[in-house]
């Protein structure tokens, strides 16, 4: 066919002036730069946190934050009081570097050699990530509060006025309803709203036969399950999903809904009688610390996050604070549930992480609706 | 002569070890690497992963969307194409720059949108919901979102074929009597038949991968929206690289076979 001849033509006519120098020594340049900057990319942003990590402990510090993506605002607000405070005391300048991800994402770029000084996790399964890797000490839990800097509670999100009249998890089985919550294999954080729906069930078995059924926790996360509009990849995208119309309720934390509500949002935040206590740890990434030199900031600014300044940020934010006193200021807006339960009911995270998302677990079970 | 260092044999040589080197760094290297790992504990766990029906069923839904958007971009595509290089209108040119944007933008952007235009609080998305059906977060999408991201490979692959295309012998169909959709299909198809082929089988493995734009819009709910992209997603997410290294093998390997497909059938087409 002709046009097929012309294109083997064009082939041709390149072919006989592949010896043509002009060219190819810069192609031959171009290539190089390309391949050059791509192997030296890698490591450009770690290294200049290590240059002014490294310095004299009198000049300015740098400090590397790895934080979960719901913190963020909490972070911006307080780290502004931690410089002024820091400076007051030592005269130095504290810059940070940011880094907000979902938080297993987060943990696993820190594993794999984001160096960040200080992780922000949404929750402590991740932290135990950076301590399998040798990089958090085992003692990071000896903080106040078990090392735990915000609380929250797993509550449903419905639209405005809750035409459903929904006021538990049971409530979202009923026919027609529409659920949204993340996927915990996506998102790490989203362990909780599926950790309060089974609990919720245990909670349920235990009223009617005086002991925690599993069987009867799962049966009641599938009936749940049945109603799934769509598994979210995370807590965000849930919310976001929600707000284009999609869904009639969503399960997630108590403080997305909120810091939604306060930016314009009309949701109704449903916190029903049974549901779990959420608990977001902070730590110091030892390693990095000592590689960088920034030990002593990185200290300060953690134990700075349990501080009544920080804790008074988290509040305003969402977050029920763990510092009683800053509680006690916002109770009448973190009313505690009457059947308010912690990770300890459903058996502490090792037995959670087993018995529930494990490769076979519960949880892979009510999804594939085996 | 002065240039003649530029004429030395070496840069040829290393002109090819460094197109070579790019090759295997960047292409041969990262996809070896996936083989090798996905089966570096056997056959055993690799079968166990992909014999997962969550897994599987995730590919074969993945297979049927993407085909669905590549028979509506080879549709769509042709007649683009067509309408692109045999009229002239006024706006032309702008909109056949417009061919690559979706390129050009993030998928997750792309996603954004259908969310936003589709949507139950949109107007097409209200007027689908009364008629009963669901866009977002249900199969629609899904094709919705893969016809987008695959949107210019089949306009670019037929587009110079149908401008290089001689017009004599579509004259002489008409002068010895033949229909339009006669010269169409027998004088105008079989010369664009490598283009659209080419670009169908292009667009169909660039939709098996599409990630950002389906994950927004898709409800990820095994066997019914969750496709293999964001399956994989989400075991690399807890920590289950082997089962996500194995189920890329297996649309890896569907890729291959395909890309090969196409260079036949390109091949065979130069031939003739």
């Amino acid at each position: 066919m002709r046009s097929r001849d012309r294109r083997t033509e064009v082939e041709s006519v390149e072919h006989a002036r592949r010896p043509g120098k002009p060219n190819k020594g810069f192609a031959l340049i171009a290539a190089i730069a390309l391949l050059g900057t791509l192997l030296s990319g890698c490591g450009t942003p770690e290294s200049s946190a290590d240059d002014s990590g490294g310095t004299a402990p009198k000049g300015d510090v740098t400090l590397v934050i790895g934080a979960y993506s719901v913190v963020k605002d909490s972070v911006q607000d307080i780290i502004p009081l931690f410089q002024k405070k820091w400076k007051e005391e030592t005269g130095q300048t504290v810059t940070f570097q940011e880094s907000y991800e979902a938080s297993g994402t987060q943990a696993r770029a820190i594993v794999g050699g984001f160096e960040a000084d200080v992780a922000l996790l949404s929750l402590e399964g991740d932290i135990d990530k950076l301590t399998k890797a040798k990089l958090v000490d085992k003692d990071w839990k000896d903080k106040p509060d078990g090392g735990m800097i915000t609380r929250s509670v797993v509550a449903i999100g419905t639209r405005e006025g809750n035409p459903l009249g929904i006021k538990n998890f049971a409530d979202l089985a009923k026919p027609g309803v529409k659920v949204l919550y993340p996927n915990p294999k996506t998102s790490g954080g989203a362990q909780w709203d599926i950790n309060a729906i089974y609990g919720a069930g245990l909670k349920e078995s235990e009223r009617e036969t005086g002991q925690k059924d599993p069987a009867f926790a799962k049966a009641f996360l599938e009936s749940v399950h049945a109603n799934i509009e769509s598994l979210d990849k995370s807590g965000r995208a849930s919310m976001a999903a929600f707000e284009y119309g999609v869904g009639d309720a969503l399960v997630t934390y108590e403080n997305e809904l909120l810091t939604r509500n306060k930016q314009g949002g009309k949701y109704e935040v449903i916190v029903p009688d049974d549901t779990i206590l959420i608990e977001n740890p902070a730590a110091v990434v030892d390693a990095n610390v000592d590689k960088h030199g920034t030990r002593e900031v990185a200290e300060a600014f953690v134990d700075f996050l349990w501080s009544q300044q920080a804790q008074k940020v988290f509040a305003e934010n969402g977050f029920r604070p763990v510092n009683d006193a800053v509680y006690k200021e916002f109770a009448s807006d973190y009313p505690v549930p009457p059947g308010l339960f912690d990770i300890k009911y459903l058996g502490g995270w090792k037995e959670v992480r087993e018995s529930l998302y494990s490769k076979r677990g519960v949880w892979y079970q009510v999804l594939a609706g085996i | 002569m002065q240039t003649s260092w530029l004429r030395h044999k070496g840069w040829t040589y290393g002109f090819r070890t460094t197109v070579l080197l790019y090759f295997v760094i960047l292409i041969v290297l990262p996809i070896a690497g996936v083989y090798v790992y996905s089966f570096s504990e056997g056959w055993g766990p690799f079968w166990e992963n992909v014999s997962d029906p969550i897994a599987w069923k995730a590919v074969l839904l993945t297979l049927g969307l993407a085909l669905i958007a590549t028979l509506i971009n080879v549709l769509l595509g042709t007649m683009i194409a067509w309408v692109l290089v045999r009229y002239r209108f006024p706006g032309r040119t702008v909109l056949n720059s417009l061919v690559d944007l979706p390129f050009a933008l993030p998928t997750a952007v792309g996603g954004l949108m259908i969310l936003l235009l589709l949507g139950p609080n949109s107007w097409v998305g209200g007027v689908a919901e009364r008629l009963g059906f669901d866009i977002v977060f249900h199969q629609p999408a899904i094709v919705i979102a893969m016809v987008f991201v695959t949107f210019p490979f089949v306009i670019r692959a037929i587009q110079p074929l149908l401008e290089e295309m001689d017009a004599s012998a579509e004259e002489a169909s008409y002068t010895l009597g033949a229909s339009r959709a006669a010269t169409f299909f027998r004088v105008i198809l079989p010369q664009i038949l490598p283009g659209i082929a080419g670009g169908a089988m292009l667009a169909f493995s660039r939709a098996l991968a599409e990630f950002g734009a389906v994950v927004l819009v898709a409800g990820n709910i095994p066997a019914k929206t969750l496709t293999a992209s964001v399956f994989i997603y989400g075991e690399v997410e807890s920590d289950n690289n082997l089962g996500a290294a194995a189920v890329s093998v297996l649309l890896l390997t569907l890729s291959l076979v395909l890309l090969w497909f196409i260079n036949r059938v390109q091949r065979r087409g130069g031939r003739e």
